[in-house]
């Protein structure tokens, strides 16, 4: 899940910090507590054995084993001074025990019993000496005691004593034991309060980021009026300010960028207007002219004089030769619409297009008697292409086929399945008997205004343009154009253009139907014009 | 014999076409204005109209528009004329009724032949 990805990372190391923190200071309390509260323990046994040694050796002294009712009272009544106690002993020097007080029970070891006696080496030294001790020790069931030595220094009879205090540390592991559950339960509870902490702090640290982040992905779907606020006085509060620049600037350059584009568009109309207005202006004169001419030299208005005959075949020949010009200015000022890229495409089939046009010169190629054929193969793809483009294409190369063809010549068209550099589509070539042209110019044939003679201008016509409007229009398809040529046999141009795709074309099936009828009703009125 | 009338601003191109047609042996009338050619064409419908669409005041299209809106002139044959030949303006004029679309320059031929092509078309559906 990316969304909330840093607040999680962020939440994670305060969370660690805070619990780590939490567990180390518990544990190091219990810890602390635990040795504090032992040490009292053991402050307070040996202050109660020095204390007790004395009233106890007096007891075991002066009653023996007679008043033994007043013995038990007494001994349970020093021992409800301390909690601890669990034994206590009265030894003479050599470790022998005079008296045993242990869980309520007193017994005491008179003369004629063989006593028990002390076996730790260390206690029995103590005692021997008569001086204090104090020991921690495992007994042998694996319970730890702290025993504590008092010497009695009074001296009754032969014998001195001592007192061997046994105090269990059962007490203070209880509480040792409590902590620890006190404290872990601290842990538990400060997990949970952690986790929402950290959440919360990382939230605050990470709006920020988030804001920037939403702000960024709509900017980046267009949505041009997005500004981040962010008022958090550190690195982030500045790069908000540094996107909310830079959002103002590509804002006011898309603006510009939008003016400009609609003041060159409404030029761009203007210019086609005016070529629209100037051709008109320049066809009526012609056609009133051209009509004139015509009638005159068919005789429909009265016989003319031999050599007047020839003036007008002159201006005849004139008047067509300023309606081609007229014609490629209007072509010319169409360009980008020939040329641009997203021109309407549809799916066209090449085959009837070539046939509608090599019907539209059969009437110019008979007149010189040139033999003008065209084969289709009967395979031919679909063409993802603008009609009106590639309808330009083949008249262009057509006319500059029969203009250079001299009377009597042939021109051959054959359209047909090719694999060009992997791609399958369409190759038209279009071959001509005519003056050919020479090899220097063949690079450049393609290139606007260019003619390979400049005095072919005045015998054939034309600025040069045609062929330079074709390979706009074929790479505008992204197509292929080449020309191969001898002089004096003919030149032959050829056309790849690529087919319609099948497999790639599958998912944009469902183009709106509008367009596709309106692109039949076009066809169908060019066809029958 | 069949009377074909001419529409255009342009006097020469009148005179031409009624030339062309004359020769031909059609019967022709004239006339410079879109305002009193509609007028005219209403209160006597010819068999075929030849028509300019650049003239002003009234211009081609409109009058095409309003030809058709009228019964005497919604069956007459026109012959649009123009030196426009984008197809979206050939388009247009065909969508308002024109029948048949002609670009200047043309040649006198090319014109006999449509004209006389659309007199047939239309003499064939009204005497069918």
């Amino acid at each position: 899940m990316r969304r909330g990805r840093l607040q999680t990372r962020v939440a994670r190391h305060i969370a660690f910090a805070v619990v780590v923190s939490l567990v180390l200071s518990a544990l190091v309390l219990v810890v602390f507590r635990h040795r504090s509260v032992q040490r009292n323990m053991e402050q307070s046994a040996r202050t109660y054995a020095s204390l007790v040694s004395k009233p106890l050796a007096r007891l075991a002294g002066f009653l023996g084993s007679s008043g033994r009712g007043i013995l038990d009272q007494q001994v349970a009544a020093l021992r409800e001074l301390n909690q601890d106690v669990t034994r206590l002993e009265i030894v003479d020097v050599r470790g022998h025990i005079v008296l045993r007080a242990e869980s309520g029970a007193v017994n005491v070891y008179g003369n004629g019993v063989d006593p028990p006696t002390i076996t730790d080496g260390e206690i029995l030294r103590a005692i021997s000496r008569l001086e204090s001790t104090a020991v921690r020790i495992t007994e042998p069931d694996g319970t730890r005691v702290y025993r504590v030595v008092a010497p009695v220094v009074q001296q009754w009879g032969t014998h001195m004593y001592s007192l061997v205090g046994t105090f269990s540390y059962d007490r203070v592991d209880r509480q040792f034991r409590s902590s620890l559950w006190l404290s872990a339960l601290i842990i538990m509870v400060g997990l949970g309060l952690t986790h929402w902490v950290s959440v919360t702090l990382a939230g605050g640290i990470t709006r920020g980021v988030e804001r920037l982040r939403t702000g960024v992905q709509r900017l980046r779907e267009g949505d041009l009026n997005e500004r981040v606020s962010v008022k958090s006085r550190d690195e982030i509060e500045e790069l908000a300010e540094a996107f909310n620049a830079m959002a103002d600037e590509l804002q006011n350059t898309i603006h510009e960028l939008r003016e400009a584009n609609r003041e060159l568009e409404t030029l761009d109309q203007t210019k086609a207007d005016l070529v629209a207005n100037v051709s008109h202006e320049l066809k009526t004169p012609l056609t009133a002219l051209r009509g004139y001419l015509e009638l005159m030299s068919d005789g429909g208005l009265g016989a003319i004089p031999g050599e007047a005959q020839r003036a007008v075949m002159v201006c005849r020949k004139n008047v067509q030769r300023l309606s081609l010009r007229v014609e490629e200015l209007v072509q010319l000022s169409h360009l980008e619409r020939f040329t641009s890229l997203d021109a309407k495409r549809e799916d066209i089939a090449l085959g009837p297009l070539l046939e509608s046009i090599v019907e539209a010169f059969r009437p110019r190629v008979e007149e010189r008697g040139i033999d003008l054929v065209l084969r289709l193969n009967n395979y031919l793809r679909l063409l993802d292409a603008n009609c009106e483009q590639i309808e330009r294409v083949f008249l262009n190369i057509l006319d500059n086929a029969v203009k250079f063809t001299p009377a009597g010549g042939s021109v051959l068209i054959v359209a047909e399945p090719h694999n060009h550099e992997g791609r399958d589509g369409i190759q038209v070539r279009v071959r001509d008997s005519g003056v050919g042209i020479p090899n220097a110019a063949l690079v450049r044939i393609f290139d606007r205004f260019h003619q390979v003679d400049p005095s072919s201008r005045r015998r054939y016509g034309g600025m040069g343009l045609g062929l330079s409007l074709v390979r706009n229009i074929v790479e505008a398809h992204h197509g292929a154009v080449w020309v191969e040529s001898q002089e004096g046999i003919g030149s032959t141009f050829f056309v790849w253009l690529p087919a319609v795709d099948e497999t790639r074309r599958l998912p944009t099936e469902d183009r709106p139907s509008v367009r596709l009828d309106t692109d039949g009703a076009d066809r169908h009125v060019v066809e029958e014009g | 014999m069949a009377r074909v009338f001419v529409v255009d601003d342009e006097p020469d191109m009148v005179d031409l076409l009624a030339t062309i047609l004359k020769a031909d042996g059609f019967e022709v009338d004239t006339d410079t204005d879109g305002r009193s050619a509609l007028a005219r064409l209403l209160a006597e419908p010819p068999d075929l109209v030849l028509l300019d669409l650049m003239m002003p005041d009234l211009d081609g299209m409109e009058l095409l528009k309003l030809l058709r809106l009228d019964p005497k002139g919604s069956l007459v044959p026109v012959l649009v004329v123009s030196a426009r030949t984008g197809h979206q303006d050939q388009l247009g004029t065909l969508q308002l009724g024109a029948n048949a679309y002609i670009c200047k320059p043309f040649s006198p031929r090319e014109l006999v032949r449509q004209v006389r092509q659309l007199l047939a078309a239309h003499q064939g559906e009204t005497s069918a």
